[in-house]
């Protein structure tokens, strides 16, 4: 009892401390992206690898999926960094069936966009006035689909399946009149005909090298895989490593094959890092717990990290998602249920170490806050959107939080 | 509608690699929570992850038993949830949701977890972890004997 009284005294402090210690960025109230949560209207904020928000220039979008009109469909919405309110949003997608859009930043306030509908996956941009034409970059059937940008080409990472097994496949456009996309490559990621399953890409450039994370079962259980492409090939890829570890004991009756590993999303930070976060099941008794791992150069993703501290130990953490700038900094954020709901928490990388986790100033409190996105801007504004529900189940409403570095 | 149920069946090569024992009728969740409302019979529903260890040894172990088959594709509606898939279920709310935050909202980060439920999907009855035969067929002798209870009063 007395240990569980200390405990108790050190979690508070640890709180209070942590509260009282130096953030790195000062945040201003969060304010809506959509309207007022309607009855029987659903948001998601679910694209591969977490990037459903983005800076361009001065515009800050953000991309997501709902059903106001019966149908699930894709919309972007937009503010001037300086303005107190999101634009009404546009349409993005067409008459079908719209999931998981993805969003990247094109510089001067151009954003691409792209989304599964009826099981294709297309792409379009958008400009400071009207958005391009929509642009269908599959004719297979596909889904969850990553974009980067590199050397003013647009690289899309994806799932295909066209037989059995899923794998993922690089297309590369071209970007014509700063809003129209044309073809002019594409590969899969590992050439080796799949085994099994891969899913949920994501993709980043690193020093002139395509680098792509992704799920993959084939090792009878999902892990953490990634690839990267020779400097300056798009499609030249060397045989894909692994980044999520096994862990230490051999527990084959627990883990059968292995644990569970979900969702991996990148950052690029620092002059020749890219760091990797995702769900992880090792510690499987609480649930998901997030780890990172992080790459420097040309070289392979190092050691597994727990990017959550301690004291999130004991609870569920999922839904990670992470930014950085080339200045070194780096942010993870991830739904959290430490405080009893789901809440956005959040670390950053501090003297090479993830720092003490930190409620979300405005993401957090009473009701369901969760499935976090968050990006960097170039001055290091830490931007970033969440779904916000009053009850589980019930309707739900986007919210978006600014912070400025201290 | 008819064209969700078209994404549905495109997507259904994908549910085929999760962890489900064979020879049972499990279905999708949302599929399954339809019919056992259309039936007004309880569900039982599997929180699975490809490539779970206590999954699979009570597959073998379990579910391999006939009266175990038997009892269990007689009295429920089967559902099983890979708990890390992004397979879309649609909810009686309208409510789009995938199978892994289907998971997540039954707690389901420790799996196997078998759900008894009614078919609004409140949880009646739940396991969790590797079962033998015996605990199948006690929690379905207990659930019976408790349906049956409620009728008769």
């Amino acid at each position: 009892m007395k240990f569980l009284i200390a405990l108790s005294f050190l979690y508070l402090f640890t709180l209070v401390s942590t509260a009282l210690q130096a953030q790195p960025w000062q945040f201003v109230s969060p304010i809506p992206v959509t309207e007022a949560a309607k009855e029987g209207v659903f948001h998601h904020l679910e694209s591969a690898g977490r990037r459903n928000i983005a800076v361009s220039g001065h515009t800050v979008a953000v991309a997501w999926e709902d059903d106001r009109d019966g149908t699930p469909r894709v919309y972007l919405s937009r503010k001037l960094a300086n303005a107190a309110v999101f634009d009404q949003g546009i349409l993005i997608s067409g008459k079908g069936e719209a999931y998981e859009p993805g969003l990247i930043s094109l510089g001067d306030g151009y954003f691409a966009i792209a989304w599964e509908e009826d099981g294709r996956v297309y792409a379009r941009i958008a400009g400071p006035d009207n958005p391009g034409p929509v642009y269908q970059v599959s004719d297979k059937l596909s889904t969850q689909v990553s974009m980067t940008l590199m050397h003013g080409r647009l690289l899309l990472v994806l799932r295909e399946q066209p037989q059995r097994f899923g794998r993922i496949v690089l297309y590369e456009l071209k970007v014509n009149d700063r809003l129209k996309l044309s073809p002019v490559n594409n590969c899969a990621v590992d050439p080796a005909p799949p085994d099994d399953d891969q899913l949920y890409p994501v993709i980043s450039v690193l020093n002139d090298r395509i680098v792509v994370a992704w799920e993959d079962r084939r090792h009878g259980h999902t892990i953490i895989m990634a690839n990267q492409s020779q400097p300056d090939k798009v499609c030249a890829f060397e045989p894909p490593t692994r980044i999520s570890e096994k862990p230490p004991q051999d527990r084959t009756v627990i883990y059968g094959t292995g644990h569970g590993v979900a969702r991996v999303a990148l950052a690029n930070y620092g002059q020749q890092g890219l760091y990797a976060v995702w769900a992880d099941k090792r510690n499987f008794q609480e649930g998901y717990d997030i780890y990172g791992a992080e790459k420097q150069g040309g070289q392979a993703f190092g050691a597994n990290v727990r990017v959550q501290d301690d004291f999130g130990g004991n609870y569920r953490q999922w839904h990670s998602t992470v930014a950085g700038r080339p200045d070194g900094r780096l942010a993870a954020a991830w739904t959290d249920e430490r405080d009893g709901n789901m809440d956005i928490w959040y670390s950053w990388l501090e003297d090479g170490e993830w720092s003490e986790d930190l409620p979300l100033p405005g993401a957090s409190g009473p009701g369901v806050q969760y499935h976090p996105s968050i990006t960097m801007d170039e001055s290091g504004n830490l931007h970033a959107v969440w779904i916000e529900r009053e009850t589980v189940g019930g309707p739900s409403r986007i919210f978006y939080l600014f912070g400025a570095p201290e | 509608m008819f064209r969700y149920s078209f994404i549905v069946a495109l997507l259904l090569p994908f549910s085929a690699l999760a962890d489900a024992p064979e020879g049972y009728p499990f279905q999708a969740f949302d599929k399954a929570m339809k019919q056992a409302n259309a039936e007004a019979k309880l569900m039982f529903v599997y929180f699975g992850r490809y490539g779970c260890g206590y999954c699979d040894k009570t597959n073998k172990e379990a579910f391999s038993d006939p009266l175990v088959r038997q009892e269990y594709i007689k009295n429920y509606i089967l559902a099983y949830v890979d708990s890390e898939s992004g397979n879309r279920l649609r909810l009686p709310t309208g409510e789009r949701i995938t199978e892994r935050e289907l998971g997540t909202r039954y707690n389901a980060f420790v799996t196997p977890v078998f759900s008894f439920m009614s078919p609004d999907g409140t949880i009646v009855f739940q396991m969790i972890g590797v079962q033998s035969k015996e605990d199948l067929m006690n929690a379905n002798n207990e659930v019976q004997k408790a349906l049956k209870k409620a009728g008769a009063s």
